[in-house]
């Protein structure tokens, strides 16, 4: 096992998954409690599209992932915030459009690109120096705000209304939280894929969710196990040949399950007095 | 009388078309104790919103602690505690009796400072005014309805409001529980010389707590001591149904629950 870790790619992978697994499990607990789930995968699917366009006009493919990524997070929000319609009939529809912009730049491309669909599928084992630059700049990025505004964002994923009552600037919050998010898929992006990342930011934080009562205690337990998953889903990635990204995802799927039958919370429900 | 904490002159809300309060003209003095009632659609949640700046008057104007609502700043908002309508909480929501009330300090503390010991200590005392510091490690989503609400009251208290909006605190709530929420506020009202809004549909719960009552539909119908607000022809008015005062002074508003 160590003389894996001689190699320079199985370094480079193994830091990219443990930063991909801890900034997405973390951000995951917002959008869990917060009730943003289906956000994340609608976000995930337009930075793909984004992706694919910059692959088309030869730009840098994660600049453009981060336009259409924020600028679904922010329509998505906007529609919720003026309740034109339910947010998952709104994400729902930009969700497939831009599915299908996606596949209509692939169309336009002339050739097959396998770097493409390592966006699509996830490719952690061929991550190079400077996107592990990226990811990492970007992570610290997320985790360093999410630090400094934690209480904030605890409380608008508790009430938004009562925050912005209490006097917390809750809809600038808000908005944050969702730029958070885009930033967090476009990290992951590469990593374990535009299909499967929003698994990364949904199964530790739902994970953790089943364990404890405490809002720290929660995101503690979800880094820990999106570290974990991650890292041990890289490993198993090498040692038997299987695609990374499936790996992480199926492992932390299990722990979930896992967490589900020993929940705590279901098998000693505490009844009201 | 002292000095109005809000003011309301001429004030309408809504949405352009949709008027939910019009014309309203009401001053409310520091340290009263104001009961808010009328059917539903009334406005009266309308008023609460405005008082806590969420909402800007369409017309006329809006003072509350000597700030134009559209000026309150979040300094502002940290000193009306607020108790928004009984929301269904998820009972696996993890957060703890003692979270839950911290984040009454948030708005106070401001962007990027962290809770101190002195934070966590008014959070404590606030859940121990209202009997609750010895459930502080708790789920919140463990507690009875009744106990949540005195959680919630303890997270307003945190904030160190001068004004406190209760939004219908005993929905949802059994009896007794209505009661000792009721008999809390009351007691907090007098101990911690609060302005208190409280709107309800229980009249019967309030009318002898009070100092005052205001009586909306969609425009302000009445305001003063309960026993001048409450008269059968005034309410009768507003609820468009006969009442019945018995010798206890009870009032009975005939098909109540189809309001």
């Amino acid at each position: 096992m160590l003389e894996l870790l001689a190699y320079d790619f199985m370094q480079r992978s193994l830091l990219a998954a443990a930063l991909v697994g801890s900034v997405c499990s973390v951000i995951g607990v917002f959008v869990v409690l917060r009730g943003l789930a289906f956000a994340g995968a609608g976000t995930a699917h337009a930075a793909f599209a984004g992706v694919t366009l910059a692959y088309l006009l030869g730009l840098p493919p994660l600049s453009l992932a981060i336009v259409f990524g924020l600028a679904t997070v922010w329509i998505t929000g906007w529609v919720e915030e003026k309740g034109r319609m339910k947010l998952d009939v709104s994400i729902g529809i930009l969700y497939t459009a831009t599915m299908a912009l996606a596949i209509l730049f692939l169309g336009l491309m002339k050739t097959y690109n396998p770097e493409v669909y390592g966006y699509l599928f996830g490719s952690v084992l061929s991550v190079t120096k400077e996107e592990l630059i990226t990811i990492g700049g970007l992570s610290v990025g997320v985790l360093g705000t999410i630090l400094l505004l934690s209480k904030e964002l605890y409380f608008i994923a508790f009430d938004q209304e009562m925050a912005a009552a209490s006097g917390v600037p809750a809809r600038q919050i808000f908005y944050l939280l969702l730029t958070l998010v885009a930033l967090t898929v476009v990290i992951a992006l590469k990593t374990v894929g535009a299909i499967l990342v929003f698994a990364m930011i949904l199964i530790p934080a739902s994970t953790a969710y089943q364990l404890t009562h405490s809002l720290a205690q929660m995101t503690l337990y979800s880094m820990l196990i999106g570290v974990f998953c991650a890292v041990t889903g890289v490993l198993l990635s090498y040692m038997f040949d299987l695609p990374s990204g499936p790996s992480i995802v199926l492992l932390a799927t299990a722990l979930f399950f896992l967490a589900v039958c020993c929940s705590p919370k279901r098998l000693h429900r505490v009844h009201p007095e | 009388m002292n000095h109005p904490i809000i003011r309301f002159d001429h004030a309408t809300f809504g949405f352009p078309g949709t008027i939910a309060l019009e014309d309203i003209t009401l001053s409310i003095p520091e340290s009263e104790f104001v009961g808010v009632i009328g059917p539903n659609g009334s406005g009266k949640t309308t008023l609460c919103r405005a008082v806590l700046g969420l909402m800007a008057p369409l017309r006329g104007t809006l003072r509350v602690l000597d700030c134009a609502c559209e000026e309150l700043r979040c300094h502002h908002r940290a000193l009306i505690g607020y108790l928004p309508q009984k929301g269904m909480l998820d009972r696996n929501f993890p957060v703890t009796v003692l979270e839950a009330v911290m984040m009454g300090r948030y708005g106070a503390l401001g962007l990027f400072r962290r809770p101190s010991g002195k934070d966590r200590d008014i959070a404590r005392q606030a859940l121990t005014q209202v009997g609750m510091d010895h459930h502080r490690d708790s789920a919140l989503g463990a507690l009875s309805g009744g106990q949540q609400q005195r959680v919630f009251i303890a997270r307003a208290l945190a904030q160190q409001p001068r004004i406190l909006l209760l939004d219908e605190p005993t929905t949802g709530l059994d009896l007794t529980a209505q009661h000792s929420v009721v008999e809390l506020i009351q007691q907090l009202h007098q101990q911690l010389k609060l302005t208190i809004l409280m709107i309800t549909h229980d009249i019967n719960m309030i009318r002898s707590r009070v100092d005052r009552l205001v009586l909306l539909k969609t425009k302000l119908f009445a305001a003063g001591p309960p026993q001048e607000v409450l008269q059968p022809d005034i309410l009768s008015q507003v609820y468009g149904k006969e009442l019945v005062i018995t010798d206890k002074d009870f009032v009975i508003v005939e098909d109540y629950h189809h309001h």
